[in-house]
């Protein structure tokens, strides 16, 4: 009973965080790219009062693309493989988060389960496997579009994926000879604690040149910016999906957020310490439960209290004759303190009568899922920051730094590395 | 005149890294970021239909409007110079004979089709009497049909002065 309920959250978790916030991060490109230019970005759509900042918009433009008439242009030859391009890139940027650990493996009852939607061994193996045949799609959409457009897309985003792939594997490998396991859970586990006494053992700290290797290939296998020029609207149109339409287009889209997020949450989990909470290892939290339940009871209603403050100072509308955006901040603040309030309820219950063993690892597993969101969505708005912030690489300097620069410092780390470790004797 | 040497960048090692310029230039957006996210009036945008445009001049061409004596009866003596200066053929005027004692012609009629006009200003240009003005400051114009972008002569005459502008 209990393994089918694990089981169901953790696929749920893992749809929800690929699929489910493709709205919510085109709202946030949306939104913080406006921000970032001094404008406001789409505020407007609204169910009754809840404009929710604007999320309205995305779900607006989902129905919209949804409701389209599904367009297939006259000269395409090859209409399966038309159709199922987008299908290809949706799927497998959906199946890379299938092995990403939301927590550290979970004992109920004697029993341990792996957090992730699909608990196998294969760990980053899948997720390259996964990242590179979503690249496929784009190719594949890109040839079958039959259009010029469409081939210098694919073109260059073959291009591109085999000038990342390699240095992307290779520093992983430089990691890996650092954690010692391919395993996910073992390699965020590998992550604990700290070093020197202050600085989390991070993979950004003990392996900085893989690390910044690995950041910048990621970015290169989502295909966004500074690396979008599979896309490059300046130059070819829209590049890959120029002949695309309604939902087959909102596929990629989707696809593409999908390969944000998965990218977003493997380059924590390798990088900066996965679920791991910063200089609290898993014991560590399990043994001091009752002063992180403490801590939260204090941090939950000040939360509350910042988010509703803001929200009563910058929801305003400029009508005075408009209480719409007066209602919808009622409204959000009460839920948002009901919200927080129930939880410092259930802290305290839980303080009072006390945990039982299973009680303690379900806490923690739930604040370790806690803390791989935080970081998570941290990661995704670095990835729309840098979009709105780095210019598109030219064709030729982006292969450049493939293969001149990030391949030979990937393959001297890895040297490094291996020399320190066998050096090292561990 | 000496020549000039401009400096080169991008040769040193700092330029040749890329990433502490990325860094600079992720702290600017960041700025405005958490400028523009902590106080939302900040932003530059004009929230448009509740603020309203303040920066209307005189040479704004607005939609037209006909003048009037002081007795509300209209300047216009239907000599058809707007008409003819129309580049867009807009203005369709149906003259008539007047009895008072400002004129001896008048406009029976006086249509603008506003879908055509481009707002030139040339018909105010052309007008010997000073009977149309472009300076109502009215530039959001809506409609359901074409046929009501169509004004005719009791609206254009309805069109007053922009309040928004000095008294001139």
């Amino acid at each position: 009973m209990s393994s089918a309920i694990v089981i169901a959250v953790n696929i749920a978790l893992a749809t929800f965080l690929a699929v489910g916030l493709t709205p919510v991060f085109v709202w946030w490109e949306r939104r913080v790219s406006g921000f970032i230019q001094d404008r406001t970005g789409p505020n407007r759509c609204s169910i009754g009062p809840f404009r929710l900042g604007g999320l309205i918009q995305s779900f607006a433009d989902m129905l919209k693309l949804v409701f389209k008439e599904d367009f297939t242009p006259s000269h395409i030859k090859y209409k399966f493989f038309f159709t199922i391009a987008p299908v290809i890139v949706f799927f497998c940027s959906f199946l890379t988060f299938a092995t990403i650990p939301f927590a550290d493996n979970l004992v109920i009852d004697g029993q341990s389960f792996i957090m992730s939607a699909i608990p196998n061994e294969l760990g980053i193996m899948w997720f390259l496997a996964f990242a590179g045949l979503s690249i496929y799609g784009i190719i594949l959409g890109g040839y079958s579009s039959n259009s010029k457009y469409g081939l210098l897309g694919s073109i260059r985003a073959a291009a591109q994926v085999i000038s990342y792939e390699a240095a992307m594997a290779l520093a992983i490998i430089s990691m890996l000879l650092s954690y010692g396991s391919i395993h996910l859970t073992d390699i965020a586990n590998a992550q604990a604690g700290t070093f020197l006494g202050i600085i989390p053992m991070w993979g950004i700290f003990i392996q900085p040149i893989a690390s910044i290797i690995f950041i910048i290939c990621a970015f290169a296998e989502t295909n966004r910016a500074p690396f979008d020029i599979a896309e490059g609207e300046s130059e070819i149109v829209a590049g890959y999906h120029t002949e695309y339409s309604a939902m087959r287009f909102g596929l990629f889209q989707v696809g593409e957020y999908a390969a944000m997020s998965a990218s977003a949450a493997i380059i924590v989990t390798l990088v900066f310490g996965g679920y791991q909470i910063p200089w609290m290892d898993t014991p560590t939290v399990q043994n001091n439960m009752d002063y992180i339940m403490m801590a939260l009871i204090i941090i939950l209603p000040l939360k509350a209290f910042f988010l509703t403050r803001w929200m009563k100072k910058n929801n305003k509308s400029k009508d005075t004759n408009d209480t719409s955006r007066e209602t919808e901040t009622k409204i959000l603040s009460t839920l948002f303190w009901g919200i927080s309030l129930v939880v410092v309820g259930l802290l305290v219950i839980f303080l009072t009568l006390g945990l039982g063993e299973n009680g303690v690892n379900i806490v923690t597993a739930v604040l370790q899922i806690g803390t791989f969101l935080v970081k998570f969505f941290l990661m995704a708005f670095v990835f729309i920051w840098i979009r709105w912030t780095v210019l598109r690489f030219r064709y030729d300097q982006l292969q450049m730094l493939g293969w001149k620069v990030l391949l030979p410092l990937a393959l001297l780390n890895i040297i490094v590395t291996a020399t320190f470790i066998v050096v090292q004797g561990s | 005149m000496g020549i000039k040497v401009v400096p080169r960048h991008g040769k040193s090692f700092k330029d040749k890294l890329y990433l502490p310029a990325i860094i600079g230039g992720m702290k600017t957006t960041l700025s405005h970021f958490t400028k523009n996210l902590k106080d939302v009036d900040k932003l530059k945008t004009m929230q448009y239909p509740e603020v309203q445009p303040k920066d209307l001049n005189e040479r704004y061409r607005g939609v037209h409007r006909l003048t009037k004596w002081e007795d509300e009866t209209e300047k216009c003596v239907a000599c058809y110079m707007c008409a003819t200066a129309c580049p867009a053929d807009c203005i369709f005027i149906e003259a008539e004979e007047r009895f008072d004692e400002h004129d001896e012609k008048r406009p029976k009629e006086f249509k603008i089709d506003l879908l055509e006009c481009v707002f030139c200003g040339y018909c105010v240009e052309a007008c010997p009497c000073d009977a149309i003005r472009m300076d109502t400051g009215i530039f959001s114009f809506t409609a359901g049909t074409r046929e009501e972008f169509v004004l005719d002569k009791k609206a254009l005459m309805a069109n007053e002065r922009s309040k928004d502008l000095n008294d001139g």
